[in-house]
């Protein structure tokens, strides 16, 4: 039968309610990059908030690249693991590499409208089977015991969806 | 399918005497409700659908403040080129051109090629988080008014003249001045050279044909002055060092 490869994205949200450290960690510090960055499209001091920014200047959309320099030796922290998201033994479990950040509100003079997004995507993953309503998955290429494949089960939370689907020949 | 299933069952027997934690950590204050609203369900009713269980790791890692992955003197990642060292002087026009210290500097060009670190155009792209950022980097001057920069000779693109991005700002992030660098041009300064026969072994391989020169620059030809003019000296093999000295008013 095909195998099925997936990978997960996970899109963090951090906003000015979020509390846990790491997060907190990520909104000052995103916040104080955007309010650096920004000055280079808003030379005229003409706009306040990123909306306005993106709307008026040519090359503003850079910003979401610009921004997530501030954002780097968070995910280094993370050690490779995506945060929040725990297999059904309540462990953190899902390996990444990739990311994507974008901004998505904000305002030079008011940082309880900062609003950020991680999207962090999976390293590949083997979809074995549904069981009410987990994924039944195992990292491709992973470790094989007398067992078997070892497996984790996973539930699609919000903000938590299957980014890519490839089919193989077993 | 049926199979891999039963096997999960056995599993899941095997590790029975764990289950009343499981059990019992999905009661409704335990659910992860994290800002994001991940706890706020998506409209399955009352079943186990919408329940998970909280973490119940050994704690950490543990967050610490990092600064911007700008913030650093090297900034080649993996682009390779002819070694170029970058040193910039920062001066304050309303303290008589004394240096400024404590000034932060962002400085940003294009690899050998041409290209920029950016995002593609897909906004669902993703990359890796290692060596995203290359070529742009950041530092705060010394008492000299001094930051140093280890990189690669730019390589350049239609329509542009070879060039650096500078942005600098004071100490508390307030801008102070966005310019570029101009580099010397002339049979054999270093943008003929490195873009010339010798320079293709480093992979500067788009020669001169095309190149837009700091005349018909549209951000270099009305300073006739040269204020934006770098100097720059050194060789191919031994690499190249660009001075400069920028005027800002703190």
């Amino acid at each position: 039968m095909p195998k099925k490869i997936i990978r997960l994205c996970y899109r963090k949200v951090i906003d000015a309610s979020s509390q846990k450290v790491w997060d907190k960690y990520v909104f000052d510090s995103t916040y104080k990059e955007f309010l650096m960055q920004a000055q280079f499209y808003n030379q005229e001091k003409k706009f306040s908030t990123f909306a306005e920014i993106l709307h008026h200047v040519p090359g503003a959309e850079k910003l979401h690249f610009l921004v997530s320099t501030a954002v780097t030796g968070y995910l280094q922290q993370l050690r490779g693991i995506v945060p929040d998201i725990l297999n059904n033994l309540g462990k953190h479990f899902l390996p990444f590499e990739n990311y994507r950040f974008e901004i998505i509100n904000s305002d030079i003079k008011n940082k309880a409208s900062h609003q950020v997004a991680i999207n962090f995507f999976s390293k590949p993953l083997q979809w074995h089977d549904t069981i009410n309503g987990f994924l039944l998955v195992s990292p491709v290429n992973g470790e094989k015991t007398d067992d078997g494949q070892m497996t984790e089960l996973v539930q699609l939370p919000p903000f938590l969806s299957i980014y890519s689907l490839k089919t193989a020949n077993e | 399918m049926e199979q891999s299933r039963k096997k999960f069952l056995k599993h899941f027997l095997i590790g029975a005497v764990s289950a009343p934690v499981i059990l019992e950590a999905c009661k409704k204050k335990d659910v992860i409700s994290d800002s994001s609203g991940s706890g706020s369900g998506s409209g399955s009713g009352s079943g186990s659908g919408t329940c998970t269980v909280s973490p119940t790791e050994t704690a950490g890692p543990f967050p610490t403040i990092t600064p911007s992955s700008l913030v650093r003197s090297d900034i080649r990642d993996d682009r390779t080129g002819v070694a170029l060292t970058v040193k910039i002087t920062i001066k304050n026009t309303n303290s008589s051109c004394a240096a400024l210290a404590g000034a932060i500097v962002d400085i940003w060009h294009c690899d050998k090629d041409g290209y920029y670190s950016e995002y593609g155009g897909t906004s669902m792209q993703s990359v890796n988080y290692s060596g995203v950022h290359f070529l742009r980097g950041r530092q705060t001057t010394d008492a000299n008014g001094l930051v140093t920069f280890t990189s690669i000779f730019p390589g350049w693109y239609s329509g542009r003249a070879t060039h650096i991005h500078v942005h600098i700002y004071n100490a508390s992030g307030t801008s102070l001045l966005v310019t570029q660098i101009a580099f010397p041009e002339g049979s054999s300064s270093a943008v003929a050279t490195v873009n010339g026969s010798g320079g293709v072994a480093y992979g500067y391989t788009k020669g001169m044909t095309g190149y837009t020169y700091n005349a018909s620059d549209n951000i270099f030809s009305d300073d006739s002055a040269g204020a934006e003019l770098a100097t720059v000296s050194g060789s191919l093999s031994g690499g190249y060092t660009l001075t400069h000295t920028i005027n800002v008013a703190a």
